[in-house]
């Protein structure tokens, strides 16, 4: 076990509970650190001072933020890549690497690139491998082993997240001591607040402040604890802002799962986020052991890490002063602090695989651990810019402020708005939090208070910094150099967009957090324009990186079940995915199903199909306006057969629909057509009919549907049903009658065939469903009932010739090219496609769909076989095959061109493998009884 | 006014050796393409600097010696579609007329990073669209075989060729939507988007063509049924023809010269995550979980789906997408449920009815479009600029391109792409 | 997920509605192919303020009128096919 050297005294703010040991592991290594510890600060306290190879020159790296957006602490923990050292709190037992290096972390080979790295400049790969260039895999595999990140593990286990909506009045991101206080002020204007802070524990800068700020923050926590109407989430994140402030949050730290998206409907969002120190851009600037004044302070004051031994502080504002300061009470000896508001400058750090030695703008040299910079700030700008601000450059304070342009229900404090002592950032967080509940509550808001005036905030004067003479690392995960960027704009990619584009910065895992404010600079210097013009980039969310497990929380894609499908696959029926439902595909033996059905009687499970209640005067002018035939001569009791199209007139949906009553009709759709076909009667009622009278009802999931089919179905049914007459004369084909079956009352029965036999669909109300499936099996038995399963289905129809729509048909086959010019009927008044049909049956006749039997009747060409003429002109395709077991021979659908239509011509079909087999066009698209008497019997 | 051809320059070649000179040298590459005036007056405006305008240009400089040309964008150059796209190149379309277009696109891809001296990194490294129902399975078969007749290289594959190629899929059939096959489409592949469109803007701009960043076209002027010039803030330019490749924003160009197009512009999102060390070599592709994925060469996952299910012209993206994306992946492979989304974006799309592309002559005439590409524009960037400037300078359509006019709608001839496009990557 | 203001519904998430597009007056004379075909396939698409029809068929079932700006995704009124038309020239739009 390592010990931890670096680990200071107690210090007042520190995080971590030193009762609290854990044990974890650094590459193999086993170390310890404390509860409330990070990654990075367990290590640091150990002594490590490498945590990463860079991506492209494998450099040695080091602490620089040590928060979450730290380029250099990307560690493998587990099974888990890219794990944020500087951030995730450390568990007992972790497991944790580095990423990017080999053999070690120490003696990485990929560094030799540093020898050669004038030759790889940013897009160098652009200008070479070219040629030959059936050698670019080659190439393309090398580079590939550079591929930056960590590892995963094929069958690493998919764990679970859950996700959770919620809705506030007012949404704050950003814990810090504006934030805090905008809380506070909204919730006593009556708002449910969530308050969202991405570092464990609330206070923001405060957190690593002076014993003054403690206090002050001791205060603000107290204030926030004793409103039960602020909900706080820390170690969580407020990942991105979308349309009508629709939030997400990543919350971490549950004891159930480890990460939960939070979906928050806002009525207001108040950012208030703060700012992120930036580093500075000087040759070396990557060094282990160069570090943001901000890390410095945390590692001190949070986790009592000593960062170094021997610092040299550079510094342009307070926040350097208080590092130094902070690095003098840990012990650390503070060799120069150089002052750039006083004219000190640096220009560059040495060391190879750490800081040896500083370079300074005087001359002077100083050997040193410890290169602090507190160099400036850059605003965190997503959650602005997605509300739809475009940040502006702020000369004096040398960095970007929001530009205006938010919309009401979005309102900014604290750092990214201005700069201040605390007490004004509280004061303005108070009153924009308050601002942002009335706003939230609209003008009921019983608001104790007058509101009170929003104080100025702006960003205070700050020297302009952001590279010293040398030439250094902009980007860090990237490898981008000062110098890349600079080669790249004098080449012409001179625009933000352009230069990101081609030299990759900003676009790492760090996303540009702290490197796209140097890389504007840099382009800037570059091009002779100033920052201002330069521009910056478009902040895109998420504000970091989520997990694709957190985003798609727990796998919820409904299924749907007829209630006899459990019945179904105890007797071990092979089940089939059919869009939403799960169906039998057959209970073993689909050809034997067939023959069944056509010697004795087969009952299927149609449960799927689409059924629609239409009750209203106007029923019957709505059917001729959806469907291709007439229908204002429908009796009661009868049904008739259908096809819709579209406005376009091409095939949409078919089905039967049945007259019950004068003013009552139940339509049947196809199963995959049932929501489409509904919604699409809705937009014609609602929008062009309104003075129709239809109501609709989908009773599709109401009733199980059965289909009974075969020459005994009649006398199977008859054993079960008492109150309807089913002869032949009484109830004939293509009728519906009402009444109850094995004593369920309320059914429907249909007489109609889509098997080409005698049968009956039954809607039975869904309750009863199984019990009137095993009642006609029980009482069939001795007629041979059996049960059938989608494809006997299947066959049996393509038996009779019945197209299947999406199937026999396209997204563009019309009416007639589909075989249908016995069922359109132009010469009825306006029904949906209409016009289109009438324009098909005026032009020559380019394809239809037609019956074809290959010449040999064992062959079945696979469906989607193409049909052609010469050797590959194609004339066609097989829409649907099968073997018939009932006419022992192969048969098929299938689109052809006009000039092979013919009955009788043989075409020639291509099946995948190559082989032809030569197929005849039939008359009829029914294979079998194409007069349909077995159906009329 | 210049001569043509006075302009022109070889630019210094890249290569290897050429890496090695500068590196040594320490000194600059020269201006990847020059900025210049804005002239009065061009043989040939082109609205749009993404793949297809700046294809267009280029083939219309190397091919018909017509470099008298002005790129005109709005923004920058690529920054649309063209450099908004996930980058896969495929030819393994439904219907003939789409084959033999995308083949031929391919061809001039593959041969693209010579041609141009641009290295594009085109990888072919095969690409499966996975089949989840027979109904889908059937239109894979339905593809291949039109596919081969065309001589293109793409077959059906069955799950366990699935899991050869590709590891980390679950090909089990306890998925809500299991694997019953693939289309696999070896020529198939990913490419640099942004090379594509740096190269074609370098090589055309050598032979003479303009490029005008920043430049947006404010109005198109239009006499007698005839284009005469553009307008834009730095000035009305006058030219015979004018060529709309201005995709998502086709409509507004086109409206400009008083031309309704049968587009409607939709957000299509796409999404990348952090590295991690290379996994997946072929483009993933499953239409009925709405998601494609591959792996570029800096491990970074890049993904897409089908278009937003309204129309739009914000490319701000939405939390949703990412959602339904994270859940549709995490179907296919259970196990990198810890790689995250780093950056997500949108770019538009200009869909068609049939999903088929708007190209050749208008109403207007010199008014040319180059639109209606929908998800597919980037695969066809490089034969629909070849074919445009040869229709400019021929003035015939070629016969490439004659099933995919504007009067097409008119007539009631759609092109029957959209078979096989629920989400076509 | 931008909300929709269901008149009769109120604010939901757009997941909970079918988008049925543009809306555009189906011609009276369908013998016309030009017209016919502008109808089925022809569309504004503005970059601005479109007039479209929805349907709230995760909801109430209600087909509704809405004026959304296409790029801004802001919904400045919706109403029932049918009911008076909101008058929104005179609201700030950008």
């Amino acid at each position: 076990m390592t010990r931890s050297p670096r680990r200071l005294d107690p210090r007042p703010g520190e995080v971590i509970d030193r009762n609290r040991r854990l044990g974890f592991s650094w590459n193999g290594k086993r170390y310890e650190g404390y509860e409330g510890d990070t990654i990075a600060s367990a290590l640091a306290a150990a002594g490590e001072r490498i945590f990463s190879r860079s991506f492209k020159y494998h450099r040695p790296r080091g602490i620089l933020a040590a928060s979450l957006h730290d380029p250099n602490l990307l560690v493998q923990v587990g099974d888990e890549p890219n794990v944020r050292a500087g951030y995730r709190k450390l568990e007992d037992g972790m497991a944790v690497s580095a990423q990017n290096a080999w053999p070690s972390l120490n003696y990485d080979v990929g560094s030799l690139n540093q020898t050669v790295a004038r030759f790889l400049g940013a897009g160098f790969y652009y200008k070479t491998f070219m040629k030959p260039q059936r050698l670019w895999p080659a190439y393309e595999h090398v580079l590939q082993r550079f591929a930056a990140g960590g590892k995963v593990a094929q069958g690493a286990e998919r764990r679970d997240c859950d996700k959770r909506y919620a809705h506030a009045d007012v949404l704050v991101a950003g814990g810090g001591p504006a934030g805090m206080s905008a809380a506070i002020a909204a919730a006593d204007e009556g708002a449910r607040v969530m308050l969202v802070e991405e570092e464990p524990g609330l206070g923001g800068h405060l957190r690593w402040g002076t014993p003054d700020d403690l206090a002050r923050l001791a205060e603000l926590r107290t204030e926030v604890a004793a409103r039960p109407s602020i909900e706080v989430l820390t170690y969580s994140l407020v990942a991105g802002r979308y349309d009508d402030n629709w939030i997400s949050v990543l919350q971490r730290g549950l004891p159930q799962v480890t990460e939960r998206l939070v979906k928050v409907r806002a009525k207001v969002l108040v950012v208030a986020v703060g700012l992120i120190e930036r580093p500075y851009v000087f040759e070396g600037n990557d060094l282990p052991g160069v570090m943001l004044s901000t890390a410095v302070r945390r590692l001190v004051n949070l986790y009592a890490v000593k960062p170094g031994d021997r610092a040299v502080v550079f510094l342009a504002n307070e926040e350097g002063e208080a590092a130094a300061e902070d690095l003098r009470q840990a012990g650390v000896e503070v060799l120069r602090v150089v002052d750039a508001r006083r004219g000190g400058g640096l220009l560059r750090a040495r060391g190879r695989r750490g800081l040896d030695s500083v370079e300074l703008q005087d001359g002077s040299s100083v050997a040193c651990d410890l290169l602090v910079t507190a160099v400036g700030w850059t605003a965190p700008m997503l959650l602005l810019n997605a509300s739809g601000d475009r940040p502006t450059y702020d000369e004096e304070a040398a960095r970007f402020v929001p530009g205006g342009g938010l919309p009401d229900n979005v309102l900014a404090t604290g750092g990214i708005l201005g700069d201040g002592p605390v007490g004004l950032l509280v004061d303005h967080g108070r009153a924009t939090g308050a601002l942002a509940a009335r706003r939230a509550l609209g003008g009921d808001a019983a608001s104790s208070s007058s509101p009170e005036a929003v104080p100025a905030l702006t960003a205070a004067p700050h020297p302009a910094l952001f590279r010293s003479g040398t030439r250094g690392f902009v980007d860090y995960s990237e490898d981008v150099s000062a110098k890349d960027l600079m080669a790249a704009a004098r080449e012409g990619y001179d625009s933000v967009e352009l230069l990101k584009r081609y030299t990759t910065a900003t676009m790492g895992p760090a996303q540009g957090k702290l490197e796209t404010i140097n890389t504007v600079a840099v382009l800037a210097e570059a091009t002779g324009r100033s920052i201002g013009e330069t521009g910056t980039t478009v902040w895109r969310p998420p504000h970091s990186p989520i997990s694709l497990g957190a985003l798609a929380g727990r796998n919820y894609e409904p299924v749907r079940y007829s209630p006899m499908q459990p019945w179904h696959e105890a007797k071990g029926a092979v089940p089939i995915v059919a869009g939403q439902w799960i169906r039998p595909e057959h209970y073993g033996d689909p050809a034997a199903e067939v023959l069944n059905v056509r010697k004795n009687v087969g009952i299927i499970d149609v449960t799927p199909l689409g059924k629609l209640d239409l009750r209203g005067p106007d029923v019957s002018r709505l059917l001729n306006f959806l469907y291709v035939n007439k229908w204002s001569k429908l009796e009661v009791g009868a049904v008739r057969y259908g096809v819709m199209c579209g406005e376009d007139g091409v095939v949409a949906d078919d089905g039967v629909t049945g007259r019950l009553g004068p003013e009552r009709y139940f339509m049947s759709t196809t199963s995959s057509g049932a929501a489409a076909i509904h919604e699409w009667i809705e937009r014609w009622l609602q929008t062009s009919f309104r003075e129709w009278q239809v109501h609709v009802t989908s009773m599709t999931s109401a009733f199980a549907s059965i289909n009974v089919a075969g020459p005994r179905s009649r006398e199977l049914l008859a054993r079960l049903v008492a109150d309807v007459d089913l002869s032949a004369a009484a109830f004939p084909y293509m009728n519906v009658r009402q009444g109850s079956i094995a004593g369920v009352p309320g059914c429907l029965m249909w007489r109609i065939g889509f098997t080409g036999e005698l049968s009956y669909e039954l809607h039975v109300p869904s309750g009863y469903g199984l019990s009137v499936w095993e009642a006609l099996l029980e009482s069939g038995r001795d007629l041979g009932a059996a049960p059938f399963g989608v494809e006997a289905q299947r066959i049996m129809r393509l038996e009779k010739g019945h197209f299947i729509v999406g199937q026999d048909t396209d997204g563009l086959t019309q009416a007639f090219t589909a075989g249908l010019d016995w069922l359109v009927k132009l010469d009825k008044e306006d029904f949906a496609g209409k016009a289109e049909l009438v324009f098909e049956s005026e032009r020559p006749r380019e394809s239809r769909l037609v019956g074809l039997q290959p010449v040999d009747p064992t062959v079945v060409p696979p469906e989607a076989s193409q049909i052609v003429s010469g050797s590959s002109t194609i004339e066609g395709r097989i829409t649907s095959s099968r073997f018939s077991p009932t006419l022992n021979r192969a048969i098929c659908l299938g689109i052809v061109s006009q000039r092979c239509a013919s009955p009788g011509t043989v075409v020639t079909v291509v099946h995948p493998d190559g082989t032809r087999t030569p197929t005849r066009v039939m008359e009829h698209h029914a294979h079998f009884d194409p007069e349909g008497t077995r159906l009329r019997a | 006014m210049r001569q043509r051809g006075a302009t022109r320059r070889r630019p210094q070649r890249y290569s290897a050796f050429g890496l090695l000179r500068h590196g040594l040298r320490h000194d600059d590459w020269p201006r990847v393409w020059r900025t210049s005036e804005l002239d009065r007056r061009y043989d040939v405006v082109i609205v749009g600097a993404g793949v297809h305008g700046l294809a267009a240009a280029y083939y219309l400089a190397s091919k018909h010696g017509i470099s008298k040309v002005a790129v005109l964008d709005k923004g920058y150059v690529g920054g649309g579609g063209s450099g908004r796209n996930t980058a896969i190149l495929r030819s393994n379309y439904l219907t003939p007329e789409g084959v033999r277009f995308y083949e031929r696109s391919m061809e001039l891809y593959r041969n693209l990073a010579v041609d141009l001296n641009f290295n594009v990194m085109f990888a072919q490294r095969g690409h499966l669209t996975l089949a989840h129902t027979d109904a889908s399975l059937r239109t894979m078969v339905w593809r291949a075989e039109v596919n081969k007749l065309q001589g293109v290289n793409s077959e059906v594959v069955s799950p366990e060729e699935v899991k050869r190629l590709v590891p980390f899929m679950d090909v089990s059939n306890h998925a809500r939507y299991p694997i019953l096959g693939a289309l696999y489409h070896p020529p198939g592949g990913i490419i640099r988007h942004d090379a594509v469109n740096w190269g074609y803007a370098r090589a055309a701009n050598a032979l003479g063509v303009e490029i005008h960043q920043n430049t947006e076209v404010t109005g198109i002027t239009v006499r007698d049924g005839r284009v005469q010039g553009v307008t834009t803030p730095r000035g009305e330019i006058a030219a015979p023809i004018v060529l709309n490749c201005t995709a998502g924003w086709a409509s507004l160009v086109a409206g400009m010269a008083g031309v309704k197009l049968p587009i409607i512009t939709h957000p299509l999102q796409a999404a990348v995550t952090e590295p991690v060390k290379v996994f997946l070599g072929a483009v993933v592709v499953s239409g009925s979980l709405h998601v494609y994925v591959s792996q570029t060469d800096r491990g970074e996952l890049v993904f897409g789906a089908s278009t937003d299910p309204y129309a739009s012209y914000s490319m701000r993206g939405s939390l949703e997408f990412t959602e339904e994306l994270a859940s549709h992946v995490l179907e296919l492979m259970p196990s990198i449920g810890r790689m995250r989304v780093l950056r997500q974006w949108a770019g538009l799309c200009d869909m068609t009815p049939d999903f088929s592309p708007v190209m050749g002559t208008t109403p207007v005439e010199g008014f040319l479009v180059d639109v209606g590409w929908g998800t597919y524009g980037f695969k066809a960037g490089p034969a629909a600029g070849e074919a445009m400037a040869e229709l400019v300078a021929t003035g015939r359509t070629p016969e490439l391109i004659s099933a995919f006019g504007l009067a097409r709608f008119e007539q009631g001839r759609l092109v029957g792409e959209r078979g096989a496009a629920s989400v076509g990557h | 997920m931008i909300l929709l203001p269901c008149p009769h519904c109120g604010k939901r998430n757009s997941n909970e509605f079918s988008y049925l597009g543009e809306s555009a007056p189906r011609p009276t004379e369908t013998g016309d192919a030009k017209l016919w075909r502008a109808y089925l396939y022809t569309k504004e698409n503005p970059a601005g303020w479109t007039r479209e029809t929805w349907l709230h068929s995760g909801g109430c079932g209600k087909a509704f009128l809405a004026e959304r700006h296409s790029v801004t995704n802001e919904v400045r009124a919706t109403w029932l096919p049918g009911r008076k038309e909101p008058d929104t020239t005179t609201e700030a739009g950008s």
